[in-house]
């Protein structure tokens, strides 16, 4: 048996996409606006795409898009950011360029990508590399300068040459961090996924979005934004529990007791 | 210098100055012109008020920092790195927050090529032996300080270094679990008599623990005086706090520093 808190707790999250649907559906019925489908509607087109298979293939391609722009950017970003956080060198050759990159929206670069790679696959995977990729350096970055100089020094006493301290203190010590970090990219991957679909138009989910828009669907439209809004939500709640797995030695503990009333 | 060469000198240092550049970009002279031997076996605290440079001195022998003049040698041979053969315990702990209490201390033996059983095996007693029995699967956030200096302990004991270098390893300690991690450090400490090197800057912990009190005073960071704390061991506090010889070398050490600090201090 679940306990009334639990149950209110597990139940919140649902309560609140029903209250959201439900505003959503009088909003609609009182505005009577034919860009403005109803919530009912759009759920109802949702089966419609899904059942698809161009749609379904349009959707798992950027899916899978988004997996190699994300894991990429990840396997470089994290290292690097690692190294500038250790050695001041490495800091004081790409902080600059960070600085110059960071402000820059990524989809704003896509022309230039487009005219050189082209419309396709690498174009927009690049982009959501780069989108991923200057968080996860950020709080690499950080998490590697917060490391407590004693802990490496008590590694070097052990015999921990440079490079392993690097692997085997400075990267766990500092995972808490990255993985904070991993999870803004992982958001942004899949903004810059549907950013890069909508200029670089050719296959994606994003793609189905806008086109459906040109047409006038508006049902799919919404439905679209709806089978987005659950792709981030799902993935952002997978890895949420993947990232409390690994750093449960770090988190601070909210089930002990506060009362024994 | 009063003392003669010791044959069984373990650890050299000789003339180390140490130069710091303050964020005013003025050179502050953290250490000046150190010079001690310290023997085998002996237990010789490093004794001062903040800002003399005593941990300083203890990171040069740990070979953590380079010093700016002179060199400290370890069994006849110049410290230039860390190295198994110095254990650090500090104020800090530092212990390794993403592994749990055996794996901190498995940690040392395991990088230098002990089998996992094996280490686990020496891990667990270890553990025992600082007082900790039953710990071994939490991790360093669920304990408290005191705790967690024991792991600290073990976890340098583990791999066997031949000096201990402690630097205000109970610094952060409230004053019941400070009293009670000095007894259990020297109760530890009979079994096998390393050496060890305790940096701190309370008069009691020094004359307690130590075979040797060296003084230090600040701006620039001198060794004022190295007292031989001449009292039997094993050493029982309760007895000890009685002893009059004990009594006198605590208040003898104190005044010498309020001497210093009334002529220095321009009040």
């Amino acid at each position: 048996m679940m306990s009334p808190a639990v149950l209110t707790r597990r139940a919140a999250p649902v309560l609140a996409c029903i209250g959201l649907l439900a505003v959503w559906q009088i909003a609609s019925l009182a505005l009577k606006n034919d860009s403005f489908p109803t919530a009912v509607e759009a759920v109802r087109a949702i089966p419609d795409i899904l059942g698809d298979k161009e749609s379904l293939t349009n959707i798992l391609d950027s899916l899978r898009r988004m997996a190699i722009g994300f894991g990429v950017a990840v396997l470089v970003s994290i290292p690097l950011g690692l190294l500038m956080g250790r050695s001041r060198t490495v800091a004081a050759f790409f902080n600059p360029l960070l600085m110059v990159i960071y402000p820059v929206p990524k989809a704003a670069l896509m022309p230039i990508i487009m005219l050189w790679l082209g419309v396709g696959d690498v174009t927009k995977t690049l982009v959501i590399f780069l989108g991923v990729s200057l968080p996860v350096i950020y709080h690499s970055f950080e998490g590697a300068k917060a490391v407590e100089e004693k802990m490496l020094w008590s590694g070097a006493a052990m015999g921990l040459s440079p490079a392993q301290r690097l692997v085997r203190i400075v990267l766990p010590a500092a995972l808490p961090e990255i993985l904070t970090g991993c999870r803004t990219g992982l958001v942004l991957a899949l903004i810059t996924m549907i950013t890069s679909e909508m200029i670089a138009r050719q296959s994606g989910a994003g793609n189905i979005l806008f086109n459906a828009l040109d047409m006038g669907q508006y049902d799919t439209v919404f439905a679209m934004i709806i089978i987005v809004g659950a792709m981030g939500i799902c993935l952002d709640a997978i890895f949420e529990r993947i990232r409390a797995r690994l750093v449960r030695w770090s988190e601070p503990q909210f089930d002990m007791p506060l009362s024994f009333s | 210098m009063t003392s003669q060469e010791p044959a069984s000198a373990i650890i050299e240092i000789d003339r180390v100055s140490q130069v710091f550049q303050t964020s005013a970009r003025k050179d502050h002279l953290a250490l000046s012109d150190i010079s001690l031997t310290i023997e085998e076996g002996a237990f010789v605290s490093i004794l001062g008020p903040s800002g003399c440079g005593k941990s300083t001195l203890l990171y040069i022998v740990g070979g953590f920092v380079n010093p700016t003049s002179g060199a400290a040698k370890m069994k006849g041979r110049a410290i230039t790195g860390p190295g198994p053969d110095r254990g650090p315990v500090f104020q800090e702990f530092a212990l390794f927050p993403w592994k749990t209490v055996l794996g901190n201390v498995m940690y040392g033996p395991r990088q230098q090529g002990v089998r996992t059983a094996e280490a686990e095996a020496q891990g667990r007693a270890l553990i025992e032996m600082v007082g900790l029995k039953g710990f071994e699967n939490f991790y360093p956030k669920e304990l408290s300080g005191g705790m967690k200096q024991r792991v600290a302990l073990a976890r340098t004991l583990a791999y066997h270094p031949e000096v201990l270098l402690m630097d205000e390893p109970f610094g952060a300690l409230d004053a019941h679990t400070r009293t009670r991690l000095q007894n259990d450090l020297l109760n530890i400490w009979e079994r096998d008599r390393k050496t060890v090197l305790f940096v701190t800057h309370s008069v009691d912990e020094a004359v307690f623990l130590s075979d040797k009190v060296v003084m230090m005073s600040k701006s620039p960071g001198r060794i004022r005086q190295v007292i031989d704390i001449d009292l039997p061991r094993p050493r029982r506090r309760n007895e000890l706090l009685l002893d009059p010889r004990y009594q006198k070398y605590v208040v003898n050490i104190e005044r010498m520093f309020d001497e210093s600090d009334e002529a220095g201090a321009p009040t």
